[in-house]
């Protein structure tokens, strides 16, 4: 079976391994004399095109391991609200999964999924459970005993007490942990290329040892942007959806 | 003994504390926090501060301590400007309660109340006697000295807050509406246990509060304050009430200080009527021939035992055979104790729905009868039998019934 | 039967790692050189621990009194929470091949980059920690006679103890995993077996990835243990409520 796995295309998305060892051309060389050349503008402005598919790639993982994390934890945090015996186990499961270094989790699963995008986004799905988890947990901690008391005394039923004021209520620590959870695996789906899932980390892994301090640079700056950027568009659905607390802010 | 020793230990006892033009500005607001105030406390003494939110009480009280620091003025304590000592050292000498408690969650009630004498390096020995002997003044159960606060009751909670203030004996205590967060019944409770605490240990306090009724209670002199820490009246409660200094006072009192001034009075210092007392067997023509006595003030006759313990009203029928019967027509209706609060025997009178109410001495004995009409004498004549004073500064006849939260 | 399960395929691709582990086996990549056993993992995984203990600790001695320091006096929100977030979005590969470009390949410009690493987390929950605490505690506490300091050491810290944990738990995470890949800076440690798969084989490459999953869940077993040791009683009967 291992012989069998070897034998798989290494590469589904064909960048990894060809590193810049072999893009050694006259062109990148000035820029890869790192005690001179920190960031070479010139061979950043010429290559740039070069990222854009690795940072679409790292863009996909991310976003589908989150949205997975985010359904699984989610409906984990569900069944923990109402029987509290499961909070815990969830939490030291969901802890443990959290704590195995991605790259050793992406090889884990070697002989289970081989490599590709599908062992990337279990992986990464594992990364963001407990995230996901401890803020929904924590959300619907926070809601007041007040409000789901006269909600019951109204005459709603668990599940709508549920769906109609504790959820609401919790949807700042909600957001909250995904934007910490798509924050945080944005930043480890660079690593991603060792699960020859492409990858921003394509452009920084060369596979042997010579690396590039532009090249870093650049891919490194766009996976932080990616990361910030979607963070700030997260922050801003949430506060559209939380109007309630526009109007606290204001009245204050 | 060194002084600065002195200063390090508290002596225990009571000091006065004086304000001396005491102002507080925050930036560059014109009106100040509290404005050059001036107020002498005496020792031993319970001045209560009471006045509307942001009438600057709760600012005054907390520069004694130096939470808030003076912008002009002086306080003294005991004769020494607060402003002389370090800060930290100042606090370890000065009881400080607060209405949140502020209990440390993460320490037992034992180690809550060693704070300030852990503070001031006392011996573990010494600690722990002065911890059992705390919580037994408190009120509270020694077995609770390992728990933590969570497993404590609000009134307990605050309970202890006391304790831990008066771990070291300060000559002067703070109380920033220490029984605010608590529920009504056993805020009664902790403010009669407090009272009767204070007449045993007698320390200064200050003593912050928004309910006036709680003042009047709790306090030997009341500060009113309306704004800016201004005095508009500093007098004791019984003066405020029969006298208050201008409209405002008068408004915060309430319309009701008539009956306010009620709480401050025991059944038995006024002058009660007297209704002929008769005995079983006595003859009936003595006793009404008292009826008829053109100086009677009370014409009903009053059954009592070979004690003089009232047993109940004796009717026309009643009288009307040889001899008093052992039994009476009319039953006793409400009776009162002479240790009784003015204002609650009212109460208990007005409930009772009969004109009269047979008063009792602590060992039942028949000792006068009052009635709604006494009362309304009273209030309209300015004198009083005994001085108006807080009602449980005054040695009281019997216990008042209290058990613990 | 236990053999029945473990000779079912998707076991048997870790057997070969098991031995890999335990014993210096032929690789069979570079063919006759003896590569694996349990000595060679547990050299590489000692410097793993090394380096992250070092970082971790380099860590907290700049963030803890740090956040301690801004979060009693309540100021630097802003800069205290965005140090977090920034912090969280920086990939470590990225981090590490430039410190392998630009500092050069060493075990103490490693234990820095990690450290650095490792500051957000501690210091954003140290100070959210210590700002979370009741105010009114805080309050008494000062009233009592308690000096700034002894307030901080004696109620705030305590207090915070377990947000400051689970911030040091977080930092953890982060440091052994890019620790992992700290043979691209030139430092060896487990995760040699995993990028060195023309050198150890599959089978190396399965065991590093074992091995650095249960040293991983080591530390995260150990301060896990650690905070419930640090925890008072009153604050985990508070926390139970």
């Amino acid at each position: 079976m291992i012989s069998a796995l070897s034998a798989l295309p290494t590469a589904a998305v064909g960048e990894v391994g060809e590193g810049f060892l072999k893009h050694r051309t006259g062109e990148t060389l000035p820029c890869q004399a790192h005690t001179s050349h920190l960031f070479c503008w010139d061979w950043a402005t010429e290559h740039i095109n070069r990222f854009g598919t690795p940072a679409l790639q790292q863009f996909e993982l991310v976003v589908i391991s989150v949205l997975i994390g985010f359904a699984i934890a989610f409906a984990f945090a569900l069944f923990a609200h109402r029987y509290r015996p499961l909070q815990w186990p969830l939490l030291a499961g969901t802890g443990v999964l959290f704590a195995i270094p991605s790259i050793a989790f992406f090889l884990l699963l070697l002989p289970i999924t081989g490599r590709g995008r599908e062992t990337a986004i279990i992986a990464l799905s594992a990364y963001t459970l407990q995230i996901i988890y401890r803020n929904v947990m924590q959300g619907l901690g926070n809601v007041p005993e007040s409000a789901k008391d006269a909600a019951r005394g109204m005459g709603f039923t668990q599940r709508q007490i549920l769906w109609k004021v504790e959820l609401p209520l919790a949807v700042p620590e909600i957001v909250g942990g995904l934007r910490i959870a798509t924050v945080s695996t944005m930043a480890i789906a660079t690593l991603a290329v060792f699960a020859h899932a492409g990858g921003l980390g394509t452009q920084i892994y060369a596979g042997g040892n010579e690396v590039f301090p532009t090249a870093i640079i650049i891919a490194g700056g766009i996976a932080i942007l990616m990361a910030l950027g979607i963070d700030a568009v997260l922050l801003t659905v949430q506060r559209f959806a939380t109007p309630w607390r526009r109007a606290a802010a204001e009245a204050a | 003994m060194p002084a600065s020793e002195a200063i390090e230990q508290p002596q225990g006892g009571a000091s006065s504390v004086s304000y001396q033009g005491a102002t507080k500005r925050y930036g560059n607001t014109s009106a100040p926090a509290v404005d050059h105030l001036d107020l002498e406390v005496e020792a031993g003494e319970i001045c209560v501060l009471v006045g509307p939110s942001g009438c600057g009480k709760t600012t005054s009280m907390r520069m004694v301590n130096r939470m808030i620091e003076l912008s002009e003025g002086d306080i003294l304590i005991g004769g020494e400007s607060v402003k002389k000592r370090d800060a930290a050292k100042l606090r370890r000498e000065i009881g400080y309660v607060i209405q949140q408690v502020g209990l440390f969650p993460h320490r037992t009630i034992a180690q809550n109340i060693a704070t300030v004498p852990q503070l001031l390096d006392w011996d573990k020995e010494r600690i722990r006697a002065r911890t059992t002997e705390l919580l037994d003044l408190v009120g509270l159960d020694p077995d609770l000295a390992d728990r933590f606060p969570v497993q404590l009751s609000g009134g307990q909670q605050q309970r202890v807050g006391v304790a831990r203030a008066l771990a070291v004996d300060p000559p002067v205590m703070l109380m920033d509406e220490p029984f605010g967060a608590i529920d009504p019944i056993n805020r009664e409770r902790l403010q009669n246990e407090f009272l009767r605490l204070q007449a045993e240990i007698r320390k200064t306090i200050l003593f912050v509060t928004h309910d006036i009724d709680e003042a009047i209670k709790m306090g030997d002199r009341i500060a009113i304050m309306k704004q800016h820490g201004r005095v508009e009246q500093y007098a004791t409660p019984s003066e405020i009430l029969m006298s208050p200094a201008n409209e405002f006072v008068e408004d915060f009192v309430g319309a009701d200080r008539a009956l306010k001034r009620l709480s401050l009075l025991r059944v038995g210092d006024i002058d009660l009527w007297k209704a002929p007392n008769a005995r079983p067997g006595q003859s009936t023509a003595e006793v009404r021939a008292e009826l008829d006595a053109p100086d009677v003030e009370v014409p009903y006759a009053l059954l009592v035992d070979a004690d003089e313990r009232p047993q109940g009203w004796l009717s026309r029928r009643d009288l009307a055979g040889d001899t008093v019967p052992a039994t009476a027509d009319a039953p006793l209706g409400p009776v009162l104790e002479t240790g009784d609060v003015m204002r609650d025997a009212l109460a208990d009178l007005l409930q009772g729905e009969s004109m009269y109410a047979a008063v009792v001495d602590h060992q039942g004995r028949i000792a006068g009868i009052l009635s709604v009409e006494i009362i309304s004498e009273f209030l309209a004549s300015p004198v009083a039998k005994t001085e108006e004073q807080s009602a449980v500064e005054r040695p009281v006849e019997h216990p008042v019934d209290s058990p613990h939260d | 039967m236990t053999a029945a399960l473990l000779t079912h395929p998707l076991f048997a691709g870790f057997t070969g790692a098991f031995e890999f582990i335990f014993s210096k086996q032929e690789s069979d990549v570079t063919g006759g050189k003896k590569v694996g056993g349990i000595e060679q993992v547990l050299e590489l995984a000692w410097t793993q621990i090394e380096l992250s203990v070092l970082a971790l600790l380099l860590a907290m001695l700049i963030a803890i009194p740090a956040g301690l320091y801004f979060g009693h006096r309540g100021k630097g929100e802003l800069i205290a929470v965005g140090i977090g977030n920034a912090g969280r979005a920086i990939p470590e590969l990225a981090a590490i091949a430039l410190v392998a470009t630009v500092i050069g390949v060493g075990f103490p410009g490693l234990v820095f980059v990690l450290a650095l690493l490792g500051v957000p987390p501690i210091l954003t929950n140290t100070f959210v920690g210590v700002r979370q605490v009741d105010h009114a505690t805080v309050d008494a506490s000062r009233g009592l006679g308690l000096t700034e300091f002894q307030v901080i050491r004696k109620v705030e810290l305590p207090l915070a103890v377990p947000s400051i944990m689970t911030g040091i738990r977080g930092a953890t995470v982060n440091i052994v995993a890019t620790a992992t890949i700290a043979p691209l800076a030139g430092v060896l440690t487990l995760g040699d077996f995993i990028l060195g798969e023309n050198v150890y084989g599959v089978n190396g490459v399965l065991a590093g990835a074992i091995c650095t999953a249960i040293l991983a869940l080591l530390f995260e077993f150990a301060l896990a243990g650690l905070q419930r040791r640090l925890t008072s009683k009153g604050l985990r009967l508070q926390q139970a409520q």
